[in-house]
């Protein structure tokens, strides 16, 4: 009742609320009215109380559905009308445009139906901690880093990692817990007990370089000789008569060196075996022009350089050259760490590759942790310095590669080709390398979990009191659940089962180990529990607190906000306001940030497909991350200096680093952070619609998809989301294998009533993006090929119409038509934040809040920091 | 390297299989040989639905002769031993993308206005009573595709649901598999005790937490940190398996490790190499296998989506639906192979006394009916080598319930079924 208040005094305000189905945006789900003749004039006829063909009534079907038994009935319509079972063959058919349109309505009706039938009403279920939160949690504790992501994934198709219930809990996982704390513990032991270790090696490039590479060389050339040798005596034994007829047959299959192959059909020719081959298929491959001319001139040519005696030049290909640079620090503790390069690019060489990709593991798909661009010159090289954190049983061995040589085994060979074509040779050589360095960083402070432990640490062989240990568990206890109390129960378990391991022989560090692992497998760590006996479930300042911290965090509060928590404060709206702050402009905001956006805006599509590096070698997966980052560095920077949401729509700049500036075109961008460049009047980029990370999203890594880009515009951006596509909606039968553009192979869609109504809205806007191809560069025109039937290549036309709506003659008067909906754009981000920070569906009676965050009354989308505050300020940030 | 080769060499062809007595199999395995052979089960999903127009036999030629359809081909050699149904459903699926949430279940998703619910799969119901006898109530496993739970099977676990509809974990890798079945751990019967014991005393310790956590939760917060509980639950009844076998050691496996990091078809074939083996070794009588969609793709050469796959229409994306059938296919014959090859100690094949089912809650496309279920094997008395047409809007449950009762378990119904498929029964 009160929340129907609070919209009624909105809306004689002033407020622009509009009450439209299509919108999905009302508390009720009612059918609208005008559907009623619709019904009548194609169902009632046999669908009414005397005749309930098929024992079914529709005319009695209330329009405004409240409850389970008719949401199910009108699903029932809505599948029938979907598969086309209804109306039956013999029956008058509906027209196409009235279906589509009658669809349309039910089907948006459905979906404000379940989400009202099935809404939580405000009510927040406790949930265990994510496999995100785990992780951050156990570093904000212990300092550690494990490997949280062996854990199940949370993720799911309906909502955020942070909704209760989706987050499950099985006897596997528990094991994994107590696996996973054991790991966290034993890391915390080895950072806590080599605390002082300091040491820094460096790797020098050339260390055995020019040896190694000389030494394969001069093995090809012995080869090479070998082999010559080996076929010259071969070839005399061919030109004897009585082995004619045996050569003339074979040579009917085995043409070239191959030939060779068949030396042993030929009568007087010698073993390759006695010239020093394994066999004719080794002699062949190790001697042959190919294998020759791919190698030796390449080798000869990285042997010459006399920049590869003080360092090594990282080459590109199968050659083995030296197309990475390695090396270890095998046995050194976990602990933090900075490496340095020292660094220089050619100058011979296009600026797209001067990049290197460093990372721990080698192989193919090479997994890299970074991307950095070089600037250093030879004349004048760089030090890149790039901080890195060990975990105890994590690897030990660096690599330095040139950007976009390993993804996969294609691309080597394919860069490589390229470089053969141009100079006879192979590809220039781009980034030289001097030397390596590691040090490992003393540790600076200890962290809190670690630092209630200090008197019980010992070593293995220490004994301590139970008393003690008691003491120090139930302030670690404190610690790890947020400042909750452990049960006497509980803390007495622990002592005894501590005692108990000692007698049955193991040492103090082992069963102390055991006991912190089962500490973080129990309930008060592992769940964010509120159980606040206060009948409105008002939340107590600590449960705020922790609530506040995982939300802006995915992380535990840290020391000051749980001080304020004790004392209170935390619940004066001013307190909260400036912790909100102080939490935002935190590093750790990033934790929030980043996976609420991949989340929020479904970026796991763009590691739903490998990119085709054969048609698009520039959006290596150095630039698909940089595409990634530019997503997130784009959020953040409306964040820090409270610019509008409205940018994200379209914006005169972008936040791009040196790599993706580079893939953008646009110069003088140096390094690897992310800094606002202001663009050209004329460009594309600029907001979301401008970025390669969508339209990456909204392509299958080949071309691109039109409808997943519509629907996702519809989503995302403008808070309209079509319902899901419909089950058992007959296939197109007269579909054949033709060569049509992509808008004539979609507007077949619209054929359909059933597909129509959905992809009238979607479609589009899909057609409006195609000047962005699948890795969101512009392009003029599009083609399809299909083998057998040719080619086909088109101009893009982009130009069209919102249905209903507003038209639109290419794709910057779409981004505009798009632009002026930020309220609505501001609208949908404010539900997502929602059901993000609540860790529960959207609700209708969450409008109200949407309507608090985001004023109707305001002139321009507001700030997402205000945005932020608005809902943490709101009764339901409060209770749960 | 050499040793991946072997591997591979043996999983492709027949297993040289010991008989399940002579081996002593049994005698390790289980607790004490049951004078007739064991049923087993076997689900495997497919996730989004098969190639309509290929994959289903003519609807006009029902009974034992029909014509094996293109997509079923390579099942050519086991062709008197499959049976096809078409026209079953669970009704209250809507969601076109889930192959395999409800498709054991046939629960209704929205079952008292819940935003999701789901109900026991047919397998944990078979695994309440074959289970009891084997280290291994039932074993489910999952492809490796990376987002497994994604479009195609839909949330989930594995294909398995317990009996409070909550999701149950699986192996996702043929080497996780392989270790679960058979790695086994050098401890003597003291240490394997001393270790039960400080087990059961961790789990009584976070249990006194749990329940003084309970003190002044509300019900959807007790029902939440009700899974805690049935968590601690399920690993004492795994201590209590333990404790049962712990004079038993593991089997020795019949195949070799598997290698690390193989995916798709190669994953497939060496994962059912696994089920056959867990089955020889009687280390589990009930098996799930959630089958990559994805990984498989990529394994054929395919360059399409797995979900552009499933929206196919003639052209690439039909062709890519097509060889992803007929890989499938032929991965199931050889599991018959398998199955076949494997002799029970009374004379009979491991494969007459299994159930294996084939299928999916994704018909075609988009679509909910007509879901395609291949039922094959000797274990609850299905009339063998027809292909049936039933009513329609026949809940895809009957079909469970006639394979239940069919396997011996007094079982009244299952999901929203309405009874059994008399015409399923031979």
């Amino acid at each position: 009742m009160h929340f129907r208040l609070h919209l009624l005094i909105a809306f004689l305000a002033g407020g622009t609320i509009t009450f439209s189905p299509a919108r999905g945006a009302e508390p009720g789900a009612v059918l609208p009215e005008k559907n009623r003749a619709f019904l009548k004039e194609h169902c009632h006829s046999c669908h009414n109380a005397e005749k309930q063909k098929g024992k079914f009534q529709i005319d009695d079907l209330p329009y405004h559905i409240t409850d389970n038994r008719n949401a199910e009935r009108w699903q029932k319509v809505l599948n029938a009308l979907n598969s086309g079972e209804m109306p039956p063959e013999e029956e008058k058919q509906p027209a196409a445009e009235a279906k589509a349109d009658f669809l349309d309505d039910l089907a948006q009706v459905m979906v404000a139906a379940r989400r009202n039938l099935g809404d939580s009403k405000g009510v927040i279920t406790m949930r265990r901690l994510n496999q995100r939160e785990y992780g951050n949690t156990l570093r904000e504790l212990l300092g550690v880093t494990v490997a949280a992501n062996e854990l199940p994934s949370d993720t799911n198709a309906s909502g955020f990692d942070t909704a209760g219930t989706n987050l499950f809990m099985s006897g596997d996982q528990f094991e994994q817990y107590l696996a996973l704390g054991r790991e966290a513990v034993a890391e915390a032991f080895e950072r806590h007990d080599k605390a002082a270790f300091v040491k820094k090696e460096r790797f020098e490039a050339e260390k055995g370089l020019i040896e190694r590479v000389s030494k394969s060389l001069k093995k090809r050339i012995e080869y090479r000789l070998a082999y010559n040798k080996w076929a010259r005596a071969v070839d005399k034994a061919v030109a004897r008569p009585e082995n004619h007829a045996a050569v003339a047959e074979i040579r009917k299959d085995l043409k070239g060196h191959f030939f060779y192959h068949a030396w042993d059909k030929i009568k007087g020719a010698p073993s390759p075996v006695a010239y020093g081959f394994t066999d004719a298929v080794h002699a062949s491959h190790e001697g042959s022009d190919g294998t020759w001319n791919r190698n030796v001139p390449y080798q000869s040519w990285f042997v010459a350089q006399p920049e590869n005696v003080t360092g090594g030049w990282l080459t590109v290909g199968d050659n083995a050259v030296n197309s990475y640079f390695s090396f270890s620090i095998h046995g050194w503790p976990a602990g933090e760490y900075v490496v340095r390069l020292r660094v220089a690019a050619s100058e011979k060489v296009t600026p797209e590759r001067c990049f290197i990709e460093f990372g721990m593991g080698g192989g193919n798909p090479f997994k890299h942790d970074s991307t950095h661009m070089v600037t250093g010159t030879l004349a004048e090289p760089q030090i890149i310095e790039i901080p890195v954190t060990l975990s105890a049983k994590g690897l030990r061995t660096f690599f330095v590669r040139e950007r976009g040589t390993h993804d996969d085994d294609n691309q080597p060979n394919l860069k490589q080709n390229g470089g053969i074509a141009e100079n006879g040779i192979g590809l220039d050589f781009s980034v030289w390398v001097d030397w390596a360095e590691v040090e490992r960083l003393p540790a600076t402070a200890s962290p809190p979990g670690m630092n209630t432990l200090a008197t019980v640490l010992g070593d293995a062989n220490s004994r301590i009191p139970p008393e003690e240990l008691g003491n120090a568990l139930e302030t670690f206890c404190q610690e790890a659940f947020r400042g909750q109390q452990p049960s006497p129960a509980f803390l007495k378990g622990l002592v005894t089962g501590y005692e108990d391991r000692r007698k049955q022989g193991e040492n103090h560090r082992q069963a102390l180990t055991e006991t912190l692992a089962l500490t973080l497998s129990s309930p008060r760590f592992l769940y964010l529990s509120e159980p606040t006996g206060d009948e409105k479930g008002n939340l107590n300042a600590r449960e705020l607190a922790t609530r506040l911290s995982y939300f802006l965090w995915s992380a535990p509060p840290d020391q000051e906000l749980r001080d304020l928590a004790a004392s209170e404060a935390l619940l004066k709206p001013e307190v909260l306001t400036a912790q909100t702050n102080r939490l935002l402009d935190d590093p750790r905001s990033s934790d929030f940030l980043r996976p609420f956006l991949h989340q929020w805006l479904r970026m796991d599509r763009l590691d739903f497909f490998r990119f085709n590096n054969t048609l698009y070698p520039d959006f290596d997966i150095s630039t698909k991350e940089a595409a990634r980052m530019e997503v997130y560095e784009s959020f953040a920077h409306l964040l820090r200096h409270n610019q509008s949401l409205s940018h994200l729509l379209k914006a005169d700049y972008v936040l791009v680093n040196g790599l993706l500036a580079e893939y953008y075109k646009l110069p003088g961008v140096k390094g690897d952070h992310f800094q606002v460049v202001k663009l050209p009047p004329d460009s594309p980029r600029g907001g979301l619609l401008g970025m390669a990370a969508i339209h990456g999203m909204g392509s299958n890594g080949e071309h691109t998809s039109p409808i997943e880009r519509g629907a996702w515009v519809l989503r995302k951006l403008l808070n309209d989301p079509p319902p899901p596509a419909p089950a058992n909606v007959p296939q197109l039968t007269r579909l054949e294998d033709k060569l049509l553009t992509t808008r004539e192979r979609l507007l077949m869609h619209q054929e359909q009533p059933q597909c129509a109504s959905c992809h009238r809205k979607i479609d589009p806007i899909g057609f409006g993006l195609e000047n962005f191809d699948a890795v969101g560069q512009w392009r003029a025109e599009d083609h399809y090929e299909r083998p057998g039937l040719g080619r086909k290549t088109w101009p893009i036309e982009a130009a069209g119409a919102f249905y209903k709506g507003p038209a639109f003659k290419d794709y910057q008067e779409l981004r505009e038509v798009i632009h002026d909906r930020s309220e609505d754009f501001a609208r949908g981000f404010s539900k997502a934040l929602i059901e993000y920070a609540l860790g529960r569906a959207f609700g209708f009676r969450d409008e109200a809040l949407v309507e608090k965050m985001v004023p109707s009354s305001q002139t321009q989308a507001p700030n997402p920091r205000t945005v932020i505050q608005t809902l943490i300020q709101s009764e339901e940030f409060h209770t749960k | 390297m050499i040793k991946r080769r072997h591997f591979l060499r043996s999983s492709t062809t027949t297993l040289a299989l010991p008989f399940l007595e002579s081996a002593g199999f049994r005698r390790f395995a289980s607790a004490a040989a049951p004078a007739t052979p064991a049923k087993r089960m076997i689900f495997i999903a497919m996730g989004y639905g098969v190639t309509q127009e290929t994959w289903f036999p003519d609807i006009k030629q029902t009974g034992p002769d029909f014509t094996l359809p293109a997509g079923l081909a390579p099942l050519a050699r086991h062709r008197a031993d499959i049976t096809i149904v078409q026209g079953l459903s669970n009704r209250y699926s809507e969601d076109a993308h889930s192959g395999s949430t409800f498709w054991l279940t046939g629960a209704n998703p929205h079952e008292n206005g819940a935003a999701f619910h789901n109900g026991i799969s047919v397998d944990q119901v078979a695994a309440a009573a074959f289970g009891k006898e084997t280290r291994f109530s039932s074993l489910q496993l999952n492809g490796s595709d990376k987002d497994l739970s994604g479009p195609g099977h839909g949330s989930g676990l594995s294909l398995s649901w317990d009996n409070r509809g909550k999701p149950i974990g699986g192996q996702n890798s043929p080497l996780a598999a392989f270790h679960r079945l058979f790695s086994a751990e050098n401890v003597s019967t003291e240490q394997l005790q001393l270790r039960l014991a400080q087990k059961r005393s961790m789990l009584d310790t976070v249990r006194e937490e749990a329940s003084d956590l309970q003190r002044g939760l509300a019900k959807s917060d007790l029902d939440k940190l009700d899974e805690y509980f049935q968590g601690l639950r399920e690993i004492e009844e795994r201590l209590a398996k333990d404790e049962q076998w712990q004079a038993v050691p593991k089997p020795k496996s019949p195949i070799q490790p598997p290698p690390e990091g193989v995916t798709g078809k190669e994953e497939i074939q060496i994962m059912y190499d696994l089920m056959v083996a867990a089955l020889q070794t009687d280390s589990t009588r009930v098996l799930t296998y959630r089958l990559p969609i994805a990984n498989l793709l990529s394994s054929l050469g395919v360059k399409v989506a797995a979900h552009d796959m499933s929206h196919y229409s003639p052209g690439e994306r039909m062709e890519a639906s097509q060889k992803r059938d007929a890989a499938n296919t032929e991965l199931l014959a050889g599991l018959l192979d398998k199955l076949k090859a494997v002799p029970e100690a009374d004379g009979t094949r491991l494969f007459d006394h299994t159930t294996v089912v084939f299928g999916s809650n994704l018909s075609h496309v988009h679509n909910l009916t007509n879901c395609p279920t291949l039922i094959t094997g000797g274990g609850s008395g299905i009339k063998l080598g027809h292909h049936l047409v039933v009513a329609k809007d026949t809940p895809l449950c009957n079909a469970w319930l006639t394979l239940l009762q069919g396997s011996g378990l007094e079982v009244e119904r299952h999901g929203d079924s309405s009874g059994v498929i008399k015409e399923l029964i031979a």
